[in-house]
């Protein structure tokens, strides 16, 4: 048997074996990723709600992240134990303390990038993600390479994280759709329509970029402390330029039109390589696949104006029947 | 939009409840039927490398294990079902398959590649009873993250100064050192604390530490800055496709002094990236493919029939050997009648105990486990590269042989690996 004979012997046992377990394959782990993915898919599309493209959500994933990360290791005042148990209330507390730090850094570098448009405002936060990366990297408190590990866990399984990731997902997805309605999300409408149309109407057109600017932060960072607790360990890694990408893609697969599109996006996107492990060796490549002709088959993405409108339509039409 | 919304909703309730799944571990298990060892291994991302040297180990060890000829008289061995996942280079996709494996009923989980990854996707099998053996972790607090994590790669704090030591036995003027590792990559930035303390502890400070980036190909301004100060010795952790390339330049741009390299280049995957550059680096290893023992040569044999064209590497030999003690353990386990009528939970811990209490002849030399996990491995090696003189084909070829009292738990601390 030669090498590649081998290999094909690994690729069809592995094919096959992986086949027997495609039911186990949905496990609440990979929901909380799903759910994560989602989150994180909705802090892009805020500033997109907007008109801005910035890419700076794993910056403050990775703030909200090592906040947590730090805090539940070293602050003993928390109450992590011992055994790795780790009190509920505490693991909420640092939710909102992660939300609230990334704002805060939101709110002080805002004012300056959020000076760009288009592709140097993409450059810029990109920037803003290395230079965060590269922060927590020489954090000596952060553990440098290697980063924190043996985070206390509030909840004994995966199981634990769903009802805290849906209730963050319902609450971001609620203040999405109570913001189309409100004058801040109009506001940030007429930007994305024409920003130069909108100031002359009187919108404060930096105060609302700035809004929606810190409404992405303070959903990433949360998303951080929530994520740093569920995969146990925390690195510099988790918000690197790569992060930006994969929830940049999020947006385009689903559709930056509505706050579902994002969310499916995450959903999808998160999911489908987990999905696709009965397929063996094959399974990223096939994800690629997705990815390159999501845009070409779905230019809007999955959730469309025209998609929501006609599902909206036949509501209203069989309400009327 | 309410409708779509409420679809979204359901559906994730839908997955909820889909999610929910009853407990394997509360599941008998069937006597006669197959048992299920659960790997996890990076053939993706950045260690892929790595990942594609333990898949061919494990396979391997599944051939040998299912090929022993049985002696007359002897009760069957269990059957065994290997079932190997990608873990991916992150956490999250280690987690992913940590779950899929052990919501399937895997009996005993090997991997993952990576420590960052361990630290992730172990407190999971620690939380579920589920015995895990690293085959390539080798970070700081691995087998204390719980009762059911062990590993059978040994910390490079014991490993990675012997090849210093060979580097200084050979040309003993030496007092120039360079260094050069990844500052962002957890294993480099561990190993090079190793190797720095290693210099210190002979009174050689580094007349210069380069730090580079994991994703870095292109080393000229970190080699320049370095030959600048005259090194003798030039001292590298990187992983491996960077270091490759870091070799490479470093020779293309005149330096002729020896290179002593860290557990990241401990694999002939640099080979083809080096070539004849590679020649004359220094390594210190775990394995060794000249052991002459009777299980290293079956595992050569073995390695032979697929691959005739290089020996195995370490990374190889660590993966066979977590599959053999694992094999083992079960097979004593089963011979002991200690699996019948038992469920899975508590076939998962009575093998954990069987795993910690057994000692195995393996193709590293034999190894035992401390009461927490750590392997106790007395025998290590110092090679060199030899490359062929077409530049492509080369081998880890043995300098020293050396054997060391095994005393992990007072080696210096160490935070990475590959």
């Amino acid at each position: 048997m030669d090498c590649r004979a081998v290999q094909r012997h690994a690729v069809q046992r592995h094919a096959s074996d992986s086949g027997r377990s495609t039911d186990a394959m949905i496990d609440h782990g990979l929901l909380v990723q799903m759910l994560i993915g989602a989150l994180l898919g909705i802090s892009v599309y805020l500033p997109l709600m907007a008109g801005q493209l910035s890419l700076a959500t794993p910056a403050f994933y990775a703030v909200g992240g090592t906040l947590a990360a730090l805090l539940s290791t070293r602050w003993a005042a928390l109450g992590a134990s011992a055994d790795g148990r780790f009190p509920l209330p505490s693991f909420l507390l640092e939710v909102l303390l992660g939300g609230v730090l990334a704002g805060l850094l939101a709110l002080l570098v805002g004012r300056l990038v959020l000076r760009l448009q288009g592709i140097y405002l993409a450059i810029a936060t990109i920037a803003l993600v290395e230079i965060v990366r590269v922060a927590i990297l020489n954090l000596p408190l952060a553990g440098g390479a290697i980063g924190i590990f043996a985070i206390p866990q509030p909840f004994a399984n995966a199981a634990g994280y769903l009802l805290p990731a849906l209730a963050l997902l319902a609450l971001a997805a609620w203040s999405c759709q109570r913001l189309e309605s409100m004058p801040l999300g109009r506001a940030m409408a007429a930007i994305r329509a024409d920003e130069l149309a909108a100031r002359c109407m009187g919108i404060d057109t930096t105060a609302t970029k700035l809004s929606a600017f810190v409404l992405s932060a303070v959903l990433a960072g949360s998303t951080g402390a929530l994520a740093a607790h569920f995969l146990n360990t925390w690195n510099a890694r988790q918000g690197s330029f790569d992060v930006s990408i994969t929830t940049l893609a999020f947006v385009i697969l689903g559709g930056s039109r509505s706050w579902l599109g994002p969310v499916m996006g995450g959903l999808l996107l998160t999911a489908l390589p987990e999905l696709l492990r009965p397929v063996g060796d094959v399974r990223l490549v096939l994800f690629g696949l997705v990815i390159l002709l999501g845009p070409v088959l779905f230019p809007q993405g999955l959730i469309t104006p025209a998609l929501l409108e006609r599902i909206g339509g036949f509501g209203r039409q069989e309400a009327q029947g | 939009m309410r409708r779509c919304s409420a679809g979204l909703a359901a559906a994730i309730g839908a997955l909820v409840l889909i999610g929910q799944q009853s407990d394997p571990a509360a599941q008998r298990i069937q006597q006669g039927g197959a048992l299920t060892i659960g790997a996890v291994i990076a053939l993706t991302g950045n260690a892929n490398l790595y990942g594609q040297d333990q898949r061919l180990g494990i396979n391997l060890a599944q051939r040998w294990f299912d090929g022993r000829p049985r002696t007359a008289g002897s009760p069957a061995p269990p059957r065994l079902r290997l079932q190997l996942e990608d873990g991916g280079s992150d956490e999250a996709t280690a987690i992913a398959g940590f779950n899929l494996l052990i919501n399937g009923g895997a009996l005993a989980l090997i991997g993952p590649t990576l420590s960052q990854q361990a630290f992730a996707a172990d407190p999971i099998a620690q939380r579920l009873g589920v015995p895990v053996v690293a085959p390539s972790n080798t970070a700081q607090g691995i087998p204390q993250i719980g009762h059911y994590i062990s590993r059978v790669s040994a910390q490079s704090s014991v490993i990675a100064p012997l090849s210093l030591e060979e580097a200084l036995r050979r040309d003993p003027s030496i007092r120039r050192v360079a260094v050069f590792y990844a500052q962002d990559d957890a294993y480099s930035t561990a190993e090079t604390e190793i190797f720095q303390e290693a210099l210190a502890a002979r009174n050689l400070n580094p007349v210069t530490v380069q730090r580079t980036q994991l994703a870095d190909n292109d080393f000229q301004t970190p080699i320049t800055a370095a030959l600048q100060r005259n090194p003798q010795l030039v001292v590298i952790s990187v992983q491996a496709v960077a270091g490759g390339n870091l070799i490479r330049q470093l020779r293309e741009l005149g330096y002729r002094g020896q290179i002593v390299v860290g557990n990241g280049l401990n694999t002939p995957n640099i080979y083809p990236i080096c070539q004849r550059w590679c020649d004359g680096i220094l390594i210190a290893q775990a394995y060794s493919p000249d052991l002459d023992t009777p299980i290293n040569r079956t595992f050569l044999r073995l390695h032979q029939g697929v691959n005739p064209e290089q020996p195995p590497s370490q990374m190889t030999a660590q993966a066979f050997t977590a599959y053999q003690v694992l094999a083992e353990a079960i097979t004593r386990l089963q011979q002991q009648g200690r699996l019948q009528g038992a469920n899975l939970g508590q076939a998962r811990s009575r093998l954990m105990q069987e795993l910690l209490s057994g000692s195995y002849d393996t193709p590293l030399g034999p190894i035992r486990f401390r009461a927490d996990g750590e392997v106790l491995q007395d025998r290590f090696f110092v090679a060199e590269v030899r490359m062929q003189p077409d530049g492509r084909r080369g081998r880890f070829a043995l300098v020293r042989d050396l054997s060391l009292a095994s005393k992990p738990a007072t080696s210096p601390p160490e935070r990475g690996s590959p």
